[in-house]
């Protein structure tokens, strides 16, 4: 809301210094957004008129001028400027002003000739940012008007009005608010105060139809106005916070409204035909408003209609086939209350919003609607004379606002911790039209906010300021939750997947992805968004891995084709557990940075990934092979029976359909399936005696997997057996040195007792009787 | 035999000094001091000797054993430290460190980390609830009125089954306070959801953090006390706090949160970093009805929340411009935040 400064100046005493003023109002929640001045400032700047111009004797750049100032005597004054010529009108700063930047004017010398004054550009004077030359004024400019009376000065303010205080709306509410913040009167004109208690009469032609959404509407009419253009001072308030000049009856309307925060509007009664329906629009009924658009309505949009058609929709906008024009006579002003739940709907409904909208929707004095329009009467027969009807013509009751509200000071020091005074609690709602009551207080009827002890407590707790609650700072032992446990391991994670060595950098993508994006991952329990923004954000994220396949295809084409990234975040799918903490991974390109030691490190594979995740823990969960859609190769992870997600390296066709550079490798793991960090690490006794290492090399069908030779050799339960590591694999597809369909693969197993230091003849004794299980159990013969 | 032995000592010394290599230096080690060595041969001729030589000889015997023990470890020494220099001579130390993958954690995680850390030092605990709601955990039970604009279709995000995506964190405090009854010291970082187009000040998705404490005698001035102590955690002993009255729906009194300090980077301008307020009694009076009980008794009980969002705070103090660039995962970004 625009509020003009020198408005509210009629209102109430203001301080002089506007960044104060702002402050305060800032500092009350009422928050200035700007500032905008306008106008002179500069005193002792007249209009003068050149009489007279001589080339400057000592100077080829200056000029002698001889200027008339409505004083008995002509100036002179020297001058540089060229673009006047004699007889133009010009501002002229007389000695003793004090123009912008704290430069004085005086008489003095220039170049031996005397000059009186100085005569100014537009820039000068700071009516605009830049100009060349003097300010031509207007030819009907009255020589010796101060410029402040031409161009008057003025400060407009941009404050933001919460929701909540549409009393603010207007500036006598804002002056109401200023005097109390202040502690100073407020000094409503006579003309104002005298429409308090204005009555109405009973109007047998005004018919409410849907009282619930306007329960009062009064109309006044005026015969015989003389519709044109506002007087200066009229046209000079609306258009200093911007509000377009209308006509004279517009404008009154438009006037009101911002000085009381009534919204009013006035019709031209010759267009009406009978008396007012207020009702609601019927099926289909279409509506031509002022902004030239046709709205179709539906029954549940108010309007104001005559016996035949809509004229307005109710709050919101007149109509164009029956607003004042210059060929107005008589007029009807309609002042109403209108319930603010059915405008915020219409408007947002029609995507229709007005400054009387926007004050209806908030909710307006309903105590107000007669004494609004009584002023706006009293201003349309000043302006525009015509005979007005003795007193409004009103149907329905106003609403009743006014609640006594409990108050007790001790609460209030009990919320806001603050030691607050009677008298001040008493200042303040006093201050603000709240009245002292049995039990409380009343709160006047702009004031709908106020219905609650802590309304009255907020409003205390604004304007002492938060500078007078002492802080505090006191803390309360709290036990961790489950949220605590779940946020630490996935920080955990985190800070060892983005450690030096693995490497990852974390991601964070959107949860709403395309549909198409999941042609990859076919998943069935899809949850779609009624409403998105757009297809590329239709449906929740099923999985964590189409937002990083993004990425990476993102990456690449940016030139970043060596890629590990990785993703904690929630996904979503229909079902029981609708939303789940997930883990993903995707890894393509070198398998190392490149560096001068290496400069085109292999690219990162399969191996890789499963490297990488059991450097990550996969403590309680084993890898099974799997198939799945989109992986060439996968694997599954389990915990127990219980799959709990998949790893694997991306279809060739599907990564390069991603722009890959090199193989693709994804892994998904759902949160909960990794064991949450123990609280001290588990210490095993370390070795007493020494290991002996034995290597073993097999030549096996190329069929059996290394996991099976393993399982074989653990299976045996040999005692002496403490760890089994695989060393090499060898296959000849020529089947030069083994034959193409078996593979070599060698294993260097540890033998260590924890009791003494082995015997060569007990290893070898322990390693015989591996040799002879895995003969028993497997197709193989031993390279020796 | 002394001349015989001071000739060897002189000899041996010689060889030891000419000896170029480990390998010289054993043969020398070998021909003296060996078992057939000529020292040792010497040794042997001790027995010869008349009982009264056989001290004095003895005595020298040792010496030039031991001379020459000496001077052949000190050789060995000066042959390894030789090797050692030639070892490591000529190595360029100005080439780069062989590289390590190094990755990252988020801007946005670590700007929920630092705020974590401070608010557990102020003995909050963590909470969380669903990114998909119900209306009355994001409105209802927020004094949000029933036509309350952030309700519509064009600013909120619903499912076809009437429920939403929520709008604010705030529905974790309602989700805490359902499940358990004061005292309540919470907070509760979640990702919420705004219908807005993507410009580079808004996504459809940011991260927001959210406190709520609730307890007997909770003050506004508690509230003061906690949004101070924290950015001043967060932003150096320098920042300064201005809390504004505002309003919302769910608090009363409310304030915006404006905040000067120079990690912000931008003066002397107060920003705007957060909301906050005292729970409003209606909020406390929906919980009772929903629980069904009087936990929340407005008489018993007071309490404040706050909030703010991440990706704002991460802006302003990494001086990132484009909101976007947060859910772009452009390497080249995230990089940065080692």
């Amino acid at each position: 809301m625009k509020v003009s400064l020198n408005w509210l100046k009629e209102l109430v005493e203001i301080p002089a210094d506007v960044a104060a003023l702002c402050e305060l109002l800032t500092k009350a929640g009422v928050e200035v957004e700007g500032i905008e001045t306008r106008g002179c400032a500069v005193e002792k700047v007249v209009v003068a008129q050149v009489l007279e111009s001589l080339q400057h004797p000592n100077a080829d750049r200056l000029s002698v001028c001889k200027v008339a100032d409505g004083s008995a005597e002509p100036r002179q004054i020297v001058c540089g400027a060229k673009n006047y010529k004699v007889g133009d009108k010009v501002p002229l700063a007389l000695p003793g002003a004090v123009m912008p930047g704290d430069f004085k004017i005086k008489v003095g010398k220039l170049r031996g000739v005397e000059s009186a004054g100085m005569m100014c550009s537009a820039k000068e004077l700071g009516l605009a940012e830049d100009a060349e030359g003097l300010l031509i004024l207007p030819p009907e400019s009255v020589v010796g008007t101060p410029l402040t009376e031409l161009f008057p000065a003025e400060t407009i303010l941009d404050v933001e009005v919460t929701p909540n205080r549409p009393d603010l709306l207007s500036h006598v509410g804002m002056a109401r608010e200023i005097a109390t913040l202040l502690g100073s009167p407020l000094t409503l004109p006579a003309a104002i105060l005298a429409t308090a208690g204005t009555g109405s009469q009973a109007a047998d032609d005004i018919a409410l139809e849907a009282p619930e959404a306007c329960p009062f509407y009064t109309a006044r009419r005026v015969r015989g106005v003389k519709v044109g253009p506002s007087p200066a001072w009229l046209r000079g308030k609306l258009e200093a916070v911007g509000l377009r000049s209308i006509n004279n009856i517009v404008d009154v309307t438009n006037y009101v409204m911002l000085e009381l925060g009534q919204p009013l509007h006035a019709f031209d009664l010759a267009l009406l035909n009978g008396g007012i329906r207020v009702r609601h629009a019927a099926p289909g009924e279409t509506f031509l408003a002022l902004d030239g658009k046709p709205y179709s309505l539906a029954p549940r949009h108010l309007v104001i209609a005559d016996s035949r058609r809509a004229l307005a929709i109710a709050g919101v906008m007149g109509g164009e086939e029956s607003g004042v024009t210059e060929a107005t006579r008589d007029i009807l002003l309609e002042s109403a209350y209108f319930t603010p739940s059915e405008i915020r709907r219409t408007s947002r409904e029609l995507s229709l919003s007005s400054d009387a909208s926007y004050r209806y929707e908030r909710g307006i004095d309903p105590a107000g609607v007669l004494p609004a329009s009584a002023r706006a009467i009293a201003l349309i027969l000043e302006v525009a004379g015509g005979e007005a009807e003795p007193v409004a013509r009103a149907a329905g009751v106003p609403p009743r606002f006014e609640p006594e509200i409990p108050f007790r000071l001790a609460r209030c020091r009990a919320v806001l911790g603050a030691d607050v005074a009677a008298e001040t609690v008493d200042r303040i709602l006093t201050g603000f039209g709240l009245r002292k009551a049995a039990q409380g207080w009343q709160a006047p009827s702009f004031r709908q906010d106020l219905t609650r002890e802590i309304d009255l407590i907020e409003e205390i707790a604004r304007v002492i300021g938060i500078e007078a609650v002492p802080a505090r700072e006191q803390t309360r032992f709290t036990a961790s939750t489950a949220a605590d446990l779940r946020h630490d391991q996935a920080m955990r994670l985190r800070r060892r997947l983005s450690a030096p060595g693995l490497g990852f950098h974390e991601a964070r993508s959107l949860t709403l992805i395309s549909e198409k994006s999941l042609a990859a991952f076919p998943v069935e329990e899809i949850l779609r968004v009624r409403n998105p923004l757009n297809e590329d954000q239709a449906i929740l994220r099923p999985s964590l891995l189409p937002g990083l396949l993004q990425a990476l295809t993102r990456n690449v084409r940016l030139g970043t084709g060596d890629l590990r990234l990785f993703e904690i975040g929630r996904i979503f799918r229909a079902g029981a557990a609708e939303e789940r903490a997930s883990l993903a991974l995707v890894w393509s390109g070198a398998a190392a940075p490149a560096s001068w030691r290496d400069a085109k490190p292999r690219p990162a594979d399969f191996f890789d990934l499963k490297g990488a995740l059991a450097a990550l823990g996969l403590e309680g969960m084993s890898l099974e092979p799997s198939t799945h859609p989109a992986l060439a190769l996968a694997v599954e992870l389990r915990r127990g029976k219980e799959t709990v997600g998949i790893a694997g390296q991306l279809l060739p066709a599907l990564a390069r359909g991603l722009d890959a550079t090199a193989p693709v490798l994804v892994a998904e793991i759902g949160l909960d399936a990794f064991e949450p960090a123990p609280a001290a690490g588990r210490f095993t006794e370390l070795p007493k005696f020494p290991a002996v290492t034995r290597d073993i090399a097999l030549i096996v069908p190329a069929s059996v997997p290394h996991a099976q030779i393993e399982a074989v050799l653990r299976s045996a339960r040999e005692p002496l057996l403490a760890g089994i590591e695989l060393f090499d694999v060898f296959t000849d597809p020529t089947g030069g040195k083994i034959p193409a369909d078996q593979k070599s693969v060698a294993y260097a197993l540890t033998y260590r007792s924890s009791e003494r230091t082995l015997t060569a003849e007990e290893v070898a004794q322990a390693h015989q009787r591996l040799k002879e299980r895995l003969k028993a159990e497997l197709p193989l013969s031993f390279r020796e | 035999m002394d001349q015989q032995l001071e000739q060897l000592r002189a000899e041996a010394l010689a060889a030891l000094a000419a000896a170029g290599d480990e390998a010289a230096l054993e043969a020398v080690r070998v021909s003296y001091l060996g078992r057939s060595g000529s020292i040792s041969a010497l040794s042997e001729g001790m027995r010869t000797l008349p009982k009264a030589d056989k001290p004095r000889i003895g005595k020298l015997l040792n010496d030039v054993r031991s001379a020459v023990t000496t001077a052949i470890e000190a050789r060995k020494a000066a042959l390894e430290a030789e090797r050692d220099e030639q070892a490591l001579a000529g190595v360029d130390l100005s080439l780069p460190g062989t590289p390590l993958p190094v990755g990252a954690m988020h801007p946005i995680t670590q700007m929920l980390e630092r705020a974590i850390a401070i608010f557990r030092q102020m003995g909050f605990v963590l909470a969380d609830g669903p990114d998909i709601e119900d209306e009355w955990h994001c409105f209802d039970a927020l004094n949000t009125p029933a036509d309350h604009p952030a309700r519509n279709e064009q600013d909120t995000f619903y499912l076809p089954d009437g429920r939403l995506l929520r709008t604010q964190t705030s529905t974790i405090q309602v989700r805490t306070m359902e499940r358990i009854a004061p005292p309540v010291r919470i907070i509760a970082p979640g990702c919420v959801y705004r219908r807005d187009e993507a410009d580079a000040t808004h996504l459809a998705q940011f991260t927001q953090i959210e406190g709520l404490y609730v307890d007997e005698g909770v003050t506004l001035g508690d509230l003061k006390g906690t949004i101070e102590y924290f950015f001043r955690e967060l932003l150096g002993p320098d920042a300064q706090v201005r809390m504004r009255p505002h309003f919302f729906p769910f608090t009363e009194p409310s304030f915006e949160i404006d905040i000067k300090a120079a990690a912000l980077g931008k003066g002397d301008r107060w920003l705007e970093l957060a909301g906050c307020g005292m729970v409003d009694p209606a909020v406390f009076q929906e919980m009772n009805r929903k629980r069904g009980d009087n936990a929340y008794d407005p008489e018993k009980v007071t309490g404040f929340a706050f909030g703010f969002g991440l990706e704002r705070l991460a802006m302003i103090l990494s001086g990132v411009t484009d909101i976007r660039l947060f859910t772009d995962n452009d390497v080249r970004f995230l990089a940065q935040y080692k």
